[in-house]
């Protein structure tokens, strides 16, 4: 099932080994990647609170959604938000990523942008196009979080195709592998839209992850065009259906691998083998 | 060369196999890898196992043979080795994973350890592979000293070397001439799928004896039921094509894919792969005898 996946993050790494690293991907036909990004955010978001999992702390890397936003999807999931600034930090990565509203404020042009999150919570990113700089506040937030010491925690970047639009693929592979290697990193996990690039790329990724959830179409048509209109109108309503194949690395070297059906409603991700299995779940709602 | 899969790292296996199997036997190493520090891939090198736990473990023919022709190229050399008075270790191929080389085998000069994460071209690794070799010249018949060169992931995507596909090429192939003046052996391992399906051509063509791992899926039920000892195997290995230099005559094996299988979590053990051909009629089938080569790589093993 697709918890599993949660419990690899929830599990982090041990001593001397690289943090596990999972790539939520996904394509056109399929486009419910960022909803199950947002359900493993969640998931590890109630771990940590729940003192469950090895990390003490998560910190996000947010290049498509406003830090304001996580912190409305956590509410919604009844996730407790006032003492976040403890467990939780927002690299704010999409209220001005290449410092030109900063730039032009210098000029006294622009109103200054209230930002809605509290400032103990997130902090704004003026230039992600230099990976060092970025690798290093995400480190800073992160031992702001759990201290200098031996506690770990979490990082989740929610759109690497935003990384990859700023900086090339060998400097975005070597962030990754550089967090993975970090003795203070847990877990780490990103949301990919596969169609967006090469081949190449989407393989190097995979290349760097341990685990690769892969959202997929329920049937392979054709011509996905109507398919396409379809899933987006129902998308707008946040009700959808597909396939979720999770490929586990594991440390026997060989390849596990788990599908399970989704079906998405409300916000809401229901998981199951079949479909009747789903059923008692929506009834229950 | 070794074709890695990005899904398991088998290759790593052979990889310290090849380096404790030369460094146990005195030859100097250069160990290239996209780590920021590859020393530390050193402690990870299997010691040698004791005579002792050579005769507990059956082997058998099949097996041997399994390994010789996997570490075929070795041969050239092992035939040729003399005798030191001072040798200590024999020529071995078994090594146990569950115990550490011993320190002094790698501490010292014997060892060069190159970091190509950050190298912006192949230049630097090719200068210190030109040093390196530049120790074994191939004088006529002699052989007293000899080297080897593991260079690991060679196209990661972590490396800038990754996108200079045409400069890794010409490094390859300068390593190749490099190579055939000089006492020494390279391996170089790369995960194929990170690189572009002409490339990818290139690369193994350039090998001399190229190989490739492939991850088994875990808990797949059917696969259990086609393959012997299942449960014991992490891997595949192929064997894609054997050195044949100076001779028209090709090489004909008996069996090109192995399993790669973990003995009591401490000894690889490469075996045939045993299954005889799914016939329609009778339903699946298996043998445990007479190897085939060949026909056993696509069907039961496409997953």
């Amino acid at each position: 099932m697709a918890e599993s996946m949660c419990r690899t993050l929830r599990d982090g790494s041990l001593e001397g080994e690289q943090a596990p690293a999972l790539t939520i991907k996904d394509i056109t036909a399929s486009p419910f990647g960022f909803h199950v990004f947002s359900h493993v955010l969640s998931q590890l978001s109630s771990f940590i609170l729940a003192s469950k999992s090895q990390s003490r702390g998560i910190v996000i890397v947010a290049f498509s959604r406003s830090p304001s936003f996580y912190v409305d999807l956590l509410k919604r999931r009844g996730i407790d938000v006032n003492s976040s600034h403890k467990w939780i930090q927002i690299l704010d990565c999409y209220s001005d990523p290449l410092g030109w509203k900063y730039q032009l404020m210098g000029s006294g042009n622009c109103m200054d942008v209230s930002h809605e999150t509290p400032s103990n919570l997130s902090r704004v990113c003026k230039d992600v196009k230099d990976l060092d700089k970025l690798y290093s506040m995400i480190l800073e937030l992160g031992k702001g979080l759990v201290g200098q010491g031996k506690d770990r925690f979490s990082v989740a970047i929610d759109s690497i195709n935003e990384m990859l639009r700023h900086a090339s693929t060998p400097t975005v592979a070597g962030l990754l592998s550089n967090l993975r290697s970090h003795e203070q990193i847990s877990s780490i996990f990103w949301l990919l839209h596969s169609d967006l690039h090469e081949v190449k790329v989407t393989s190097a990724l995979e290349y760097l992850s341990s685990v690769v959830a892969s959202v997929e179409p329920l049937h392979q048509t054709a011509s996905g065009k109507r398919g396409d209109l379809e899933n987006l109108s129902l998308l707008e309503q946040n009700i959808g259906k597909g396939k979720l194949q999770v490929r586990f690395k594991r440390r026997n070297g060989r390849v596990r691998v788990v599908v399970s059906l989704f079906l998405l409603f409300s916000h809401s991700f229901f998981f199951g083998r079949v479909w009747w299995d789903l059923l008692p779940l929506i009834m229950k709602r | 060369m070794i074709m890695e899969d990005a899904e398991a790292p088998h290759h790593m296996l052979l990889l310290r196999n090849f380096m404790s199997q030369g460094l146990v036997q005195n030859q100097p190493l250069l160990y290239a890898s996209p780590a920021k520090d590859p020393r530390g891939f050193l402690g990870t090198l299997p010691c040698p196992s004791s005579s002792k736990d050579e005769k507990s473990r059956n082997h058998d023919t099949e097996q041997e043979k399994g390994l010789r022709i996997a570490w075929q190229y070795k041969k050239y050399f092992s035939e040729n080795i003399d005798d030191h008075k001072d040798s200590k270790q024999e020529f071995c191929n078994d090594f146990d994973l569950r115990k550490p080389l011993e320190r002094h085998f790698y501490s010292g000069q014997r060892v060069d350890c190159v970091s190509i994460k950050d190298s912006p071209n192949p230049a630097t690794l090719h200068d210190r592979c030109a040093t390196f070799l530049a120790q074994f010249p191939r004088n006529d018949g002699s052989f007293s000293c000899m080297g080897r060169i593991a260079i690991q992931s060679l196209c990661a995507p972590q490396c800038e070397l990754s996108n200079m596909d045409w400069d890794i090429l010409s490094f390859i192939r300068s390593l190749k001439s490099m190579l055939r003046s000089a006492n020494a052996v390279a391996i170089i391992t790369f995960p194929p799928s990170l690189l572009s399906p002409s490339f990818c051509k290139r690369w193994q063509h350039m090998a001399d004896v190229l190989l490739s791992v492939k991850a088994i899926p875990d808990e797949d039920k059917e696969l259990g039921k086609l393959l012997t000892g299942y449960q014991d195997m992490v891997g595949f290995l192929n064997v894609h094509k054997i050195a044949r230099i100076n001779t028209q005559v090709p090489m004909i094996l008996e069996a090109t894919t192995f399993s790669i299988k973990l003995q009591k979590r401490r000894f690889i053990v490469l075996e045939c792969l045993n299954q005889a051909p799914i016939d329609g009629s009778s339903g699946t089938s298996y043998g445990t005898s007479g190897g085939c080569s060949g026909s056993s790589k696509s069907g039961a093993l496409d997953f």
